[in-house]
């Protein structure tokens, strides 16, 4: 019998948190309330993003097909339909009988025949006002170009009215608002759904009496740790899932026009949810410290429960008028920013300002929370039975 | 003497206004298979988790070979708590494997030796078995693995024969031979006092969180109180009132077991009964453990 044996070194020896990490995250990718949950969401999600393209049916692009002489017209044609906020598709169409066929058919949206001083514009029961506009002016760029007038003079001539508003729309438009719902009750369920599981994970080793032995191997700090770490892990994983199909989804559904399902902007909500993760697991971690049966959990955590409820009253409010100072305050309180500044930035343009100050202040509050959670938590680990009060488990 | 490996030197914790534990003290040696017994309330539970760290003492200290125990070395006991507890979803084996990793093993020497101690409990054909899937006496044998799995230094058992059946005491109480043996100290607490007795190279006594008597069990037969059988057919019934020290304590026909006070000259009782009459039978009764126990409990509860 020597010391030597209480030597723990060695590289092939995980640390503890990552041992605790680790069994965390194995244990819930078993449980079916994971599977489920993954197959549930990607199916919400995927079908919101099919039903917001077949709504935003209107964006998609006009196919306009040019033969013979007036595919001169073709490049100018573009630009000026761009001009004017007409979202077009240009062809080449060799044979004007199969063209309209095609027209008739339905694959081919107009089609142009003719020279390019003198178009004739073929389509089946209407045609859109700006498109007949922009062929109009191309057709009169290619006539005075005809007339002897240099590309430059033509192009000053044909100049657009500059237009400035004094009152511009809200960007935003229905596809926006309800994309930006969407992620904002998504975001709402996984942050509850994460934020519970951490705390039915606190009470479990307290239910199942497992504390006492782990606790005579690990300190307290680094088993919250690697169980955060964990679960955390699990919710970024099944995001990671949601938000992949949600992707695949926006580029085969050409949807991507909307600003809230961009690339930048998903990305940017797995972040959110990152960080309200943290705080919310910190926050339920710490009250689920203080009971010790899987039936007093929702109790305990009932305060926090009633403020992500008030954040998602806050995300209509913030729907409905994202201006008001309310929504602007609320939405840089630590508590609230992850879901209403997530569904600001989808619906409108936020001040880089106001989104550096909420991150600033919600990373702060998972600073201080940790450290309350990590001493709630070392003390009142092992209180087994009767709920610990808030005041005892903060002394020790 | 060997020096004593794990040392609680007067260890003393209170619970708002109920001591749990007063000044307790004792040692265990290396390869020293130690019983720890005391009536429910005693201490023995709060002593084994101020051992373990899972509670800080407010008074005392507890050595490891000379010195204080630190967190690192703590982790190299192996610990039964009382109230019982393992991951009811997790598999066996993987449980098992899993403590051995906290405990400092890797994960390949964590799981052969997960599965070796499963063999050893005839537990092996439910390695992949969920806990909760299990019997309460096999859950007490995995629970025993797991204080067992990461081949500790020190065992710390609170009651671990509590709920089994005899087959599956005889290969607990062979294992705890086979670690002591192995040069491991192992403390357990038990109310089975046979066994105890049958077991332990010492036995402590503890009532009202004190050590009242501590030793072999030979040790403890030799401070208190002796027995005889004496069988003196002739003798009239109150043949023994003027002996000193001497209290009856039961009649079977005309044979009297009577208790000596310590110190007592068994020969001064051996002439009253001759003094009778032809004395047929005078025989030496050593007391069991239980005797013992309930003498010194009554002492130090009067």
């Amino acid at each position: 019998m020597n010391a030597r044996s209480f030597g723990l070194g060695g590289a092939r020896h995980l640390p503890t948190i990552v041992l605790v990490a680790r069994r965390e995250v194995r244990m819930r990718l078993r449980s079916r309330v994971f599977v489920g949950g993954t197959i549930v969401m990607t199916v919400l999600v995927v079908v919101g993003i099919v039903a917001a393209s077949l709504l935003a049916g209107r964006t998609t692009p006009v196919r306009i097909g040019f033969s013979g002489g007036s595919q001169a017209l073709e490049r100018s044609f573009t630009a000026t339909a761009a001009a004017l906020g007409a979202n077009v598709t240009v062809s080449d169409i060799a044979d004007i009988t199969a063209g309209e066929a095609q027209v008739t058919a339905g694959t081919l949206d107009v089609l142009v025949t003719g020279s390019a001083t003198a178009p004739t514009a073929v389509a089946k029961a209407a045609i859109p006002s700006n498109v007949e506009s922009a062929l109009s002016l191309a057709a009169e760029a290619a006539r005075l170009s005809d007339a002897g007038l240099s590309p430059a003079v033509v192009t000053s001539a044909m100049a657009l009215v500059p237009v400035r508003l004094l009152q511009p729309p809200n960007p935003r438009n229905t596809e926006s608002v309800f994309a930006s719902l969407a992620l904002g009750i998504l975001l709402w369920i996984a942050l509850g759904q994460y934020g519970n599981m951490v705390a039915q994970g606190v009470v479990e080793e307290k239910a199942t009496r497992i504390m006492e032995i782990l606790l005579a191997t690990i300190r307290p700090s680094r088993l919250l740790a690697g169980k955060v770490l964990g679960i955390g892990l699990v919710g970024l994983l099944q995001l990671t899932i949601v938000g992949a199909a949600a992707l695949f989804a926006v580029q085969v559904t050409s949807v991507a026009a909307i600003p809230a399902l961009g690339v930048a902007s998903i990305l940017g909500d797995i972040l959110w949810f990152l960080l309200g993760f943290l705080l919310y697991a910190t926050a339920y971690s710490a009250v689920a410290s203080l009971v010790s049966r899987q039936e007093e959990v929702q109790s305990a955590v009932a305060p926090i429960s009633i403020l992500q409820i008030a954040g998602y009253l806050l995300m209509y409010v913030t729907l409905a008028n994202p201006t008001s100072p309310l929504v602007i305050v609320c939405s840089m309180l630590p508590p609230f920013a992850p879901i209403l500044m997530a569904v600001r930035i989808a619906a409108s343009d936020v001040p880089s300002w106001q989104v550096g100050l909420a991150v600033a202040f919600i990373v702060a509050s998972i600073g201080g929370l940790t450290w309350l959670a990590g001493r709630m938590y070392s003390n009142a680990a092992l209180h087994l039975g009767t709920r610990v009060r808030f005041m005892d488990a903060f002394r020790g | 003497m060997a020096d004593p490996a794990l040392e609680i030197d007067r260890i003393a914790k209170r619970y708002a206004d109920v001591v749990a534990v007063d000044g307790l003290t004792f040692e265990v040696r290396a390869g020293e298979l130690f019983g720890f017994v005391g009536r429910n309330g005693a201490g023995k539970t709060t002593t084994m988790r101020i051992t373990l760290g899972v509670l800080a003492p407010d008074a005392g200290v507890v050595r490891w070979l000379g010195v204080p125990l630190t967190f690192e070395a703590r982790r190299r006991i192996g610990y039964m708590p009382e109230e019982r507890g393992l991951y009811p979803k997790m598999h066996v084996a993987e449980q098992l494997a899993y403590l051995g990793e906290l405990h400092g093993m890797t994960g390949a020497e964590a799981r052969n030796a997960a599965l070796g101690w499963l063999d050893r409990f005839g537990l092996a054909d439910r390695r992949d078995a969920e806990l909760q899937a299990l019997s309460l006496g096999n859950q007490q044998r995995v629970q025993l693995a797991a204080a067992l799995v990461f081949g500790p230094d020190v065992l710390v058992l609170d009651e671990p024969f509590a709920g089994l059946d005899p087959v599956a005491v005889d290969v607990m109480a062979g294992v705890l031979r086979e670690r002591a043996d192995a040069g491991v100290p192992v403390i357990f607490s038990s109310h089975e006092l046979e066994l105890v007795e049958r077991l332990c190279d010492r036995v402590g006594i503890v009532e009202r969180g004190r050590m009242v008597a501590c030793g072999t069990v030979d040790e403890l037969r030799a401070g208190g109180q002796q027995r005889r059988w004496i069988d003196v057919p002739g003798a009239p019934g109150d043949w023994d009132a003027g002996v000193p020290g001497v209290r009856l304590v039961r009649t079977d026909g005309s044979r009297r077991l009577f208790e000596l006070d310590g110190g007592v000259d068994d020969q001064v009782l051996l002439q009253a009964a001759l003094a009778t009459g032809p004395v047929r039978a005078f025989e030496r009764v050593e007391p069991s453990l239980g005797d013992l126990f309930r003498t010194v409990i009554g002492e130090a509860g009067a």
